[in-house]
Formats: structure tokens, C-alpha cells, sequence
């Protein structure tokens, strides 16, 4: 849609309110974003499969293995929540970012998510950034989780040398680095009072084993939309219970505060006409 | 004047009743042209009736039965009299007029059983999409605990005479008007706190309460204001005319599932809108499901429909509780 946009020079809101409308009038039968075709149509679209002078030798990469793991970080993006309910372009220009970086670390881990954009010729989405990093916060996750990634520590950089390793063997990775949160928002509450109890008595117990300790894998995260993760903006308290029944009388007093007395009228009227008279008078030098 | 400025034009519209006189054009209305009185399926009970009809059914069976039953007691005490005024006579004709006389019951009783159950023989054909369910049946009294909590009350009345509205403007402490902006006059009072637009042809329009009760008597108070202005004012035709509410299941929704499987009643395009756009026919609700598992209800006229399209669809919602 955004490239239809493009193509016709409108703004994104009203191709939205028209597309809609047609679709309800007309009764069409619009078949849902195929994420994996959009992924191949928008890969496409990148100047980076071939040298030129603007793309360094180094950052020159094959499209297939970039097509390929590019939908596998997709593939996991949508698996945990990062897709849902958000603009689908700004997820695949990260994913494609991270496989391309992945592809050659060495050479390419000092390049920018906004240099690759602009190498590639391609605009960068502004949300793209953040989904990185929720992308990268994953894959970290999922790092803890793998026997030979433990011990090595790592973080938002130096994961992307191992994402071939961690999409390799994505899914039971995810499985075993979170747990379904789906049942557990309405407990969740309650967890903290019953962790910190948890937590005390196995400190106590823990302290024998000593480097170990170090060495065991956290404990699986909630798999759960950002969303649902972040902590609300504002409460919503819940209305007192009304008793009102429409049919009571109203006291005179009560819509008499919303009266202007004679003398605020004829100050609002005086201040009117002063405000239409103002342009009409010559501003001084 | 935009009521919802969160939302892009074309969910804004999901508020605005048709006909109602708001501000813009309503670029979505929640009525839909749909005509095959569909309600959502992942329970084998309602095929193709909504649950407040099912209930009225039931009732009308329940009668019946009660009819049915209290002809079968009035009969047996016939058959009672008759048999002790018979004693007297020979066991043979007793025996042949009990047993003459209880045939027309079984008869009676067997249309008693035969009665359709709900769910098994809908009235009309069932529905020609292809979803399959994805949750296990779930009986019809079991309900989800969660209720939906109006947000917004829409109404409108007729105030039965024509207004000027720079008098209004001028007078009221609680109003704005700018015709060159919008031709109508926007008064607010704070208790119920609500909005109003007072249209020069005596027609009001109100918005903002939480309740049924509250926007008719926030309508009256407005009414109350344009009669202290001098204006013959009365309080015709109160309607209200959309109820929007929301509620919070409390799990996320794999919305992309949701579309596939219903595909005739969604629409979910996340380049446009975070959230998925379910019309249901029966009711006719126009539900927002977003991600987070909070649902926005709107279309209602009467509360009861904000109550059934919560009812139908969370079943549906459970089914893409767990898809990992």
C-alpha cells in the first residue's frame, strides 16, 4: 500500500479511508497480507546484490541466502508477537538488515541500520529501528538458551555472529526461552509477591553451588506482545456504579452557571468587535 | 469537530451513527448490507440465531411443555372420576377406556421430545463459509465472566423549534460556534459530563455520557439551557442512536489467524490499523480486536446488543488463545 501511495502522490490516510470504503461497499474479498510474498517484493527492491561504486566489495551479498534467512528472522519476529497489529515494512527492513549483517559480521557490524538503508537505496521506515531492537532482544534471549552461546555473554552486537546458529534450531529455542504468557496476564500480579519468596529461599539454597550458578539459563520470559509487556501509560479506573435514571429535575441554579450574566455579554460583544477591528488598523512602523 | 482524533478518517466513523448529525463525513458506518443473519460460529449451539432468540424459543417450548403438561393432568383427572364412577361397572371397559385414553398422550408426549434442540435444525440454511470450528463446543449458558463497559452514549433529540445560534453563542458561557468551521453550536456541561452540537434547525445532537440514563438527562439539561436562552424549547423524539463499549480478555490474539478463519466478517490490514475490524451480523456490532486482547464494541442501539456480540465473539477469541 505504501508503494500505491508512491506511485499516486496520495497521502496515506486518504488512500486508506477510500480503500476501505470500496472494499465495503463492493463486497470484496481482499486476500490477507501474505507476509513471505512481501518480504520477496520488498528484498528485491535492494541495491545490494550487486557491486556498484556506491556498495563497498565487502557489502555486496547473494540474494537467495539473504531472501532465505531474511524470512526465517521474519518467520520468528511473527512467532513471538512483533508482527501483530503493526506495519509489516519497518519488521522486514530490520530482519533484512540482521541477515545481511549476520551473513558477514566481520565486515559489516560497523555499518548503521540507517547507512544500509540508504546503500541499498531504499527509504528506512522509522519505526524500523525499535523493531531491531526488539528483534535483537529475542535473539539475545534465545542465546541464553543454547549451551555454547552461555557462556559467552553475549550482546546486541555480538549476537548477530551466531543468528545463523539461533535460526538453525529457532524453534525449540523459542519454545524453551519463553513461556506462554497467554494464561498467565491475569496472574501476573500475584507473581512478584509469590517470586520474591521463591527467590529468598533459593538464594539461600543456591549459594553452595557457586559457579554454577553463574551458568544456569534465566528463567523463560513471557511470550507476549510488547504491548502487554510494557507497563499501562494511564489507568483506567472503573466508573462508580451510576444511579443516575434520566428523569431527575434539574435545579435552576444548576443551569443558571451556564448563563452569562448581562455584564460578561456585553464585555464578550465589546471584545468581538475589538478583535474585528484590530486587523483594520495599520500596524506602527 | 473530531470526536476521536486517536483514530485515522476511516475508523473515526465507526462512531457516528448513520444519520446522526456529526461533524465530516462518516467514512464508515457500522451498519453493513449484509443479509444472511449470520452470528459467529465456534459454538455448535446457534447455527444461525442469536442467543436472544435462542432464549425466546426456549421460553415459547418451555410453554408448551407447561400447556402440554397441565392438558395431561386434567386428563388423568378425567380418566380418575371416570374410573371410580366405573368401578361398579366391568374391569374390561375400565381397562379399554385408560388405555384409549392414554394414547392421546403419548402422542402428545412425543411431540414433546421431538422438539428441536438448539443447534441441531436451524430455521434458516446454514451459513455457506467455510470456517471450520477451531474451539471445542461450548454450552450456551456458560458465559465469560467479563463485562463489556460502555464508554460512549450517543443520542439525539428534537428540540422542536428553530434556534439562533449566534444568541446561543453570545449568552452561553459553555458554548462555541464557528460557521465558518462547522454550522452548529458546541455546548459542553460537566455533570453528565457530555458534548453537545445544537443545530439551527432545533436538532441536537449528544455525546459523551456512559449510560443511557446519563445522556438522557445531560439531552434534558441542554434543553434546559436553550429554554433559559428564550427559546420555546421542548424534549421530542430522544433517541439514542450508537453505544460504544470495551472490555479487556485479558490474553493476546493472533489476529492474523483470526482473519483466515474469518474472513467474510474481518478485516485486518496492519498497514492501515493496528487492530482487526469484525462485523458482526447478528447483532449488528462492529467489534476493534487489537493484539493486546482489548475489544471495542460499537453499533449498539440498546445495551443487550453490546452484550450478545461480547458473548458471541470471546469463544471465538479463546480459539487463538494458545497457537505456539
Amino acid at each position: 500500500m505504501g508503494a500505491i501511495c508512491t506511485l499516486l502522490y496520495v497521502d496515506l490516510d486518504v488512500f486508506s479511508s477510500t480503500y476501505m470504503q470500496i472494499v465495503k461497499l463492493l463486497g470484496l474479498d481482499v486476500p490477507s497480507l501474505c507476509l513471505a510474498e512481501l518480504v520477496k517484493t520488498y528484498c528485491n527492491s535492494f541495491k545490494l546484490f550487486e557491486a556498484s561504486p556506491s556498495v563497498p566489495a565487502k557489502y555486496v551479498e547473494d540474494k537467495e541466502k539473504m531472501l532465505s534467512r531474511t524470512l526465517q528472522l521474519v518467520e520468528l519476529a511473527s512467532e513471538t508477537w512483533l508482527v501483530t497489529g503493526r506495519h509489516p515494512l519497518p519488521v522486514i527492513t530490520a530482519a533484512t538488515f540482521l541477515a545481511w549483517q549476520s551473513l558477514q559480521p566481520a565486515y559489516r557490524l560497523s555499518c548503521s541500520l540507517a547507512r544500509f538503508c540508504k546503500l541499498a537505496n531504499v527509504d528506512l521506515p522509522y519505526p524500523a529501528s525499535s523493531r531491531l531492537q526488539e528483534l535483537l532482544a529475542v535473539l539475545l534471549r534465545m542465546a541464553e538458551h543454547l549451551a555454547w552461546l552461555r557462556v559467552l555473554r553475549l550482546d546486541k552486537r555480538s549476537v548477530v555472529k551466531h543468528i545463523g546458529d539461533l535460526l538453525q534450531h529457532r524453534h525449540s529455542l523459542v519454545r524453551s526461552a519463553f513461556r506462554d504468557g497467554t494464561g498467565e496476564v491475569e496472574t501476573l500480579e500475584k507473581e512478584p509477591l509469590g517470586q520474591g519468596q521463591g527467590q529468598g529461599e533459593g538464594e539461600v539454597g543456591n549459594n553452595s553451588l557457586g559457579l554454577l550458578q553463574g551458568k544456569r539459563p534465566a528463567s523463560p520470559a513471557l511470550l507476549l506482545p510488547p504491548c502487554m509487556l510494557k507497563p499501562p501509560k494511564r489507568t483506567c479506573p472503573t466508573p462508580p456504579v451510576s444511579t443516575v435514571t434520566g428523569e431527575e429535575d434539574i435545579s435552576d441554579s444548576e443551569i443558571e452557571q451556564y448563563l452569562r450574566t448581562p455584564q460578561e455579554v456585553r464585555d464578550f460583544q465589546r471584545a468581538q468587535a475589538a478583535k474585528q477591528a484590530a486587523p483594520s488598523v495599520a500596524n506602527p512602523p | 469537530m473530531d470526536q476521536n482524533n486517536s483514530l485515522p478518517p476511516y475508523a473515526q466513523g465507526l462512531a457516528s451513527p448513520q444519520g446522526a448529525m456529526t461533524p465530516g463525513i462518516p467514512i464508515f458506518s457500522p451498519m453493513m448490507p449484509y443479509g444472511t443473519g449470520l452470528t459467529p460460529q465456534p459454538i455448535q449451539n446457534t447455527n444461525s440465531l442469536s442467543i436472544l432468540e435462542e432464549q425466546q424459543r426456549q421460553q415459547q417450548q418451555q410453554q408448551q411443555q407447561q400447556q402440554q403438561q397441565q392438558q395431561q393432568q386434567q386428563q388423568q383427572q378425567q380418566q380418575q372420576a371416570v374410573a371410580a364412577a366405573a368401578v361398579q361397572q366391568s374391569t374390561s371397559q375400565q381397562a379399554t377406556q385408560g388405555t384409549s385414553g392414554q394414547a392421546p398422550q403419548l402422542f402428545h408426549s412425543q411431540t414433546l421430545t421431538t422438539a428441536p434442540l438448539p443447534g441441531t435444525t436451524p430455521l434458516y440454511p446454514s451459513p455457506m463459509t467455510p470456517m471450520t470450528p477451531i474451539t471445542p463446543a461450548t454450552p450456551a449458558s456458560e458465559s465469560s465472566g467479563i463485562v463489556p463497559q460502555l464508554q460512549n452514549i450517543v443520542s439525539t433529540v428534537n428540540l422542536g423549534c428553530k434556534l439562533d445560534l449566534k444568541t446561543i453563542a453570545l449568552r452561553a458561557r459553555n458554548a462555541e460556534y464557528n460557521p465558518k468551521r462547522f454550522a452548529a453550536v458546541i455546548m459542553r456541561i460537566r455533570e453528565p459530563r457530555t458534548t453537545a452540537l445544537i443545530f439551527s434547525s432545533g436538532k441536537m445532537v449528544c455525546t459523551g455520557a456512559k449510560s443511557e440514563e446519563q445522556s438522557r438527562l445531560a439531552a434534558r439539561k441542554y434543553a434546559r439551557v436553550v429554554q433559559k436562552l428564550g427559546f420555546p424549547a421542548k424534549f421530542l423524539d430522544f433517541k439514542i442512536q450508537n453505544m460504544v463499549g470495551s472490555c479487556d480478555v485479558k490474553f493476546p490474539i493472533r489476529l492474523e489467524g483470526l482473519v483466515l478463519t474469518h474472513q467474510q466478517f474481518s478485516s485486518y490490514e496492519p498497514e492501515l490499523f493496528p487492530g482487526l475490524i469484525y462485523r458482526m451480523i447478528k447483532p449488528r456490532i462492529v467489534l476493534l480486536i487489537f493484539v493486546s486482547g482489548k475489544v471495542v464494541l460499537t453499533g449498539a442501539k440498546v445495551r443487550a446488543e453490546i452484550y450478545e456480540a461480547f458473548e458471541n465473539i470471546y469463544p471465538i477469541l479463546k480459539g487463538f488463545r494458545k497457537t505456539t
